[in-house]
């Protein structure tokens, strides 16, 4: 711990007398012989002054009477069961223990939906269509047909003519005349 | 029930203070203080000796203080109102307007940058300035490790230092 930067990061824990003996004496040592350190030091000393007087000059004494009043009040009282649940809800639920949570519900329901292909034969997950994907597209009056089929992972493309859609296109063509 | 109005009558200053610190508004931080002695009446047979009591207390009325904090949204005017009430119940607006405006405005501006912290940044700074806590006790307070604390009031002190730098 020799470079300004390093010093900087724990003059403020130097100053709260919360470094080891060989990290203050470092501290001291550096703030001998460095300006720019013992600037930085004034500053944050200054700082530390000000932050308790502005947050001492908050004070407001408490009135103990009706404070204790109050509270036996709340005491007494009973409280909604849902008020009950949430206080023993809400800890848990932001513990950071619980951060894995999210990941692990992601990776569940992941597995859950692939549970098949995972393990295959087990007769587990979404049950599968035979035929997956049938995709349609008109191309002047003909259909163009895409079958895919899983289990033999066979595709079939199949060309057909649509006689409306024929129609039509003939009509096109008769009104425009002949496309030659 | 006695000897809980004991421990109430003992801490409910250090404990409103605290809250005060982070919630900045009277109202509010009494209402915080209240549910904090009331879950801690509750919670009493919990507390099981391995932390001083006062950093129980500490811990409880810090997470429901910055839950509230998360909650109030409150807006610049809101808090000048606040900080107008709270100067002028100690007779502090009425007098010399020449005297102190240096300190002043420095206070107001520095609680003014306090509010801006994240409410993690503010808990430490206020349990190390205002009830001057180690940070091993900091760290039982806020569930987290001392070089957490080391690491989160080093940056709180350099976002203050950085807002204040023209009266440092």
């Amino acid at each position: 711990m020799n470079s300004c930067g390093e010093i900087r990061e724990s003059i403020g824990a130097w100053l709260d007398g919360e470094l080891p003996r060989a990290g203050a004496d470092a501290v001291r040592s550096h703030l001998e012989t460095c300006r720019a350190c013992a600037e930085e030091r004034r500053q944050l000393e200054k700082l530390n002054v000000a932050m308790r007087d502005a947050l001492d000059s908050q004070a407001f004494h408490l009135d103990a009477q009706p404070f204790w009043h109050d509270l036996r009040r709340r005491i007494a009282a009973r409280r909604p069961w849902y008020a009950d649940l949430a206080e023993w809800v809400g800890p848990r639920i932001r513990a950071p223990s619980f951060a894995w949570a999210v990941p692990a519900v992601i990776v569940l329901l992941i597995g859950a939906l692939y549970l098949d292909v995972i393990f295959p034969g087990w007769g587990v997950g979404s049950p599968r269509n035979n035929f997956t994907t049938v995709e349609s597209i008109d191309a002047y009056g003909r259909n163009v047909a895409l079958l895919r089929e899983h289990e033999s992972k066979t595709t079939v493309i199949w060309l057909y003519q649509n006689p409306d859609s024929e129609n039509e296109a003939l009509g096109e063509i008769n009104d425009k005349g002949p496309a030659f | 029930m006695s000897a809980f109005q004991e421990l109430v009558s003992r801490y409910q200053q250090k404990v409103f203070m605290v809250i005060l610190g982070l919630l900045r508004n009277r109202e509010d931080a009494l209402e915080v203080a209240q549910e904090t002695f009331f879950r801690a009446y509750r919670k009493i047979k919990s507390f099981q000796g391995g932390s001083s009591f006062y950093t129980w207390l500490y811990r409880i009325a810090v997470n429901i203080a910055i839950d509230a904090q998360r909650r109030q949204k409150r807006n610049p005017l809101d808090f000048r109102e606040s900080m107008d009430d709270i100067l002028e119940a100690r007779n502090e607006v009425a007098r010399d307007p020449f005297a102190d405006v240096h300190d002043k405005e420095l206070r107001v501006k520095l609680i003014q940058a306090i509010n801006d912290l994240t409410p993690e940044h503010r808990a430490v700074i206020v349990l190390r300035t205002l009830e001057g806590l180690s940070y091993k006790d900091i760290g039982e307070v806020l569930g987290c490790s001392e070089g957490t604390v080391m690491s989160r009031l080093h940056y709180a002190r350099k976002k203050l230092q950085q807002r204040l730098r023209a009266f440092l």
